[in-house]
């Protein structure tokens, strides 16, 4: 404790002193976080994209006259034009239409895995490594072997017979895709678990499970709140890539995956198929990812990659 | 050395064998090849499908682990990975394949990781400078484009470049031409048509390697030893390349065994957008046509090729690293 430090204001002080004082008292937590992620440029830009579509997913559709299951037989595969902004593809959807109801789902998609993703990892990640011993053996032998056994044949395999409802991908994609998650959380509090405050509530009679939830997940808040991020883009790219061959979602629903599946075969007739679906998958993933780096400067006091300027 | 190898090939192909057959049971449970027959005319009764099913050890009147046991022992002694709903041996559609992804997979891995490296050796020793930053912005941003759209980039391109720049080696479409005949022209033939596919999955891979070898090194480029083997009179890139390359290269060797499934699952994707016969476009077909036995060979090809990376990436780690010993 230095004794010029921001202490409340007082009579004595000066009015210019006590205003600087208070300017630095009410800086929360939150402010102070807010603050530090301002200072990231691409995080800023990443959440205005992520705003912007989200707020295109959710009211996009109030634009159009058309639904993404209408078919307009008068304009097929028809370019970009005053009547179908985004085009229409072989079938006379409106491609628009399709676009904001794609990325609807894909979006829903991604954040109900990614969180739940999460929940399981955080559990599973900080259980091995508090209850150590053969748990941890266990769970790291099982979760290596996730990691090497091609998960993406399993997904495949699974989600061709249970699939075509979304509902069902998000269990599927969750069920395989805690792993790696879990394992940096797992090696993140393995030292959680030495720490005196854990030890202090051990030898206080705190059951295990309560000190898992009440010490030591809370102390893993920004790395989970940064991999929350990292696996909404990691959950986007997987279901484009399952749906994309057919085993997500699939018709009559529509994803950014089975439009970039419908216009993979015409990419030189009729590129807005395409271009479409894929710039809004790019913008998704690419803000998310700028997103997490920004949360990461702003959340963790260790990261050195904001201080040093805020450069990246 | 080569203990050490025998005891860590031992265990992943102990692996391999749990994997396989942890995929023979979800093939069974998820993939019902009754269902190929429902649309048939006339209409086959049960009985009628289970027969047709029976000499294919696929009939689900046999106990599933009746069935599996059957499988297992063919594999085992004979090799023989059974046959698909139809009859066809899985083992003839199989070893052509496996050579077209194997090639496909082993090249593109070797490629990102030599591009990988060297880029971030490159970057970080320039931390902040031009070549690190725009090399560092393209990097995220292939790192978020998914594998579909980076290979229908890469097929839009290179039509563009056929049309436009008069270029005719530029393939888009299959893993060799019809009627080439003779030895050359049939090698050169298969690697012109191997350069996009190639390109995309590296392109997918590198960013990996880029990005991870480049914080991996800027960490060791300021560690004391670094500084000590400049002090004795190494210069800078001497110190890097014999000192803090070698200590920052440990652990890109044992992430590139974790990388080969990502790798195989670009290259489903790969092989379909470019129409090769590869196994991944297999086992998109043996899924849609409930093939159990095809879909758990194209697994097993998978566990086998991720033990192969992972054995080299341990022989890699005991060259590399001074702490582990091996004899």
């Amino acid at each position: 404790m230095t004794t010029d430090a921001p202490a409340r204001p007082t009579a004595e002080q000066t009015p210019e002193a006590a205003a600087t004082a208070r300017k630095y008292s009410n800086l929360g937590l939150g402010r102070l976080y807010l603050r530090r992620f301002q200072r990231n440029r691409l995080g800023v830009v990443g959440v205005v994209i992520f705003v912007l579509l989200v707020l295109f997913a959710a009211f996009g559709g109030r634009f159009t006259s058309y639904a993404y299951t209408d078919a307009d037989f008068t304009a097929l595969t028809q370019p970009p034009s005053s009547l179908h902004w985004f085009g229409t593809n072989q079938g006379g959807n409106d491609i628009y239409a399709c676009a904001v109801h794609g990325l609807q789902r894909s979006l829903v998609i991604a954040v109900s895995v990614s969180a739940l993703t999460i929940v399981l990892a955080a559990i599973i990640g900080t259980g091995a490594a508090y209850f150590g011993g053969r748990v941890e053996r266990v769970t790291l032998a099982v979760i290596h072997f996730l990691l090497i056994v091609p998960s993406f044949l399993i997904l495949a395999l699974v989600s061709h017979r249970l699939a075509g409802d979304w509902r069902v991908l998000i269990i599927v994609l969750t069920v395989f895709g805690w792993m790696s998650t879990a394992r940096v959380i797992w090696s993140v509090s393995t030292s959680l678990r030495e720490r005196d405050y854990v030890k202090a509530a051990e030898f206080m009679g705190v059951g295990p499970l309560r000190i898992i939830f009440r010490h030591i997940i809370p102390n893993l808040g920004s790395l989970l709140i940064v991999n929350l991020t990292l696996g909404v883009v990691a959950t986007v790219l997987s279901e484009t890539a399952l749906s994309f061959l057919g085993f997500g979602v699939q018709t009559p629903d529509v994803s950014l995956g089975t439009m970039l599946a419908d216009g993979a075969s015409t990419v030189t007739s009729a590129p807005w198929l395409f271009a479409f679906p894929a710039g809004l998958v790019v913008l998704l993933t690419v803000s998310m990812t700028f997103i997490g780096d920004g949360l990461r400067d702003a959340l963790d006091p260790t990261s050195v990659t904001g201080s040093a300027g805020g450069r990246r | 050395m080569v203990r050490y190898v025998t005891r860590k090939a031992l265990g992943w192909l102990s692996m391999i064998v749990v994997a396989t057959n942890a995929t023979y049971f979800l093939a069974s449970w998820f993939l019902d090849p009754r269902s190929n027959f429902k649309e048939l005319r006339p209409v086959r009764s049960e009985a009628q499908i289970d027969r047709a099913l029976a000499p294919y050890n696929l009939d689900p009147g046999v106990p599933l682990v009746h069935r599996w046991w059957d499988w297992l022992t063919s594999v085992a002694l004979r090799f023989d990975w059974g046959k698909s709903p139809t009859g066809v041996s899985v083992n003839g559609e199989v070893g052509y394949r496996a050579l077209v992804s194997a090639e496909l997979v082993v090249i593109a891995t070797v490629l990102s990781v030599v591009l990988g490296v060297a880029l971030g050796v490159y970057t970080a020793a320039r931390q902040y400078g031009w070549a690190d930053r725009v090399s560092q912005a393209v990097s995220i941003v292939v790192f978020n484009i998914p594998a579909s759209v980076a290979a229908l980039a890469v097929v839009f391109v290179a039509i563009w470049l056929n049309q436009h720049a008069g270029l005719h080696f530029l393939y888009v479409a299959g893993e060799n031409s019809p009627g080439v005949e003779g030895l050359l022209p049939t090698i050169g033939d298969r690697l012109l048509h191997l350069i996009l596919p190639t390109l995309t999955l590296t392109l997918m891979g590198y960013v990996g390697y880029h990005l991870t070898q480049r914080s991996l090194l800027l960490d060791t480029l300021h560690a004391d030893f670094v500084r000590t083997a400049q002090a004795t009179g190494l210069t800078r890139s001497q110190a890097i390349r014999r000192h803090a390359l070698r200590a920052a290269l440990i652990p890109t060797a044992a992430s590139v065994a974790f990388s080969v499934p990502a790798v195989f699952t670009g290259a489903v994707i790969t092989e379909t957008i470019f129409g090769w016969n590869g196994m991944g476009r297999y086992f998109i077909q043996t899924i849609s046509k409930n093939d159990v036995h095809g879909a758990v060979a194209t697994a097993a090809f998978a566990a086998a090729l991720t033990a192969i990376g992972a054995i080299l990436a341990d022989i890699a780690t005991v060259f590399l690293d001074p702490r582990v010993r091996v004899s």
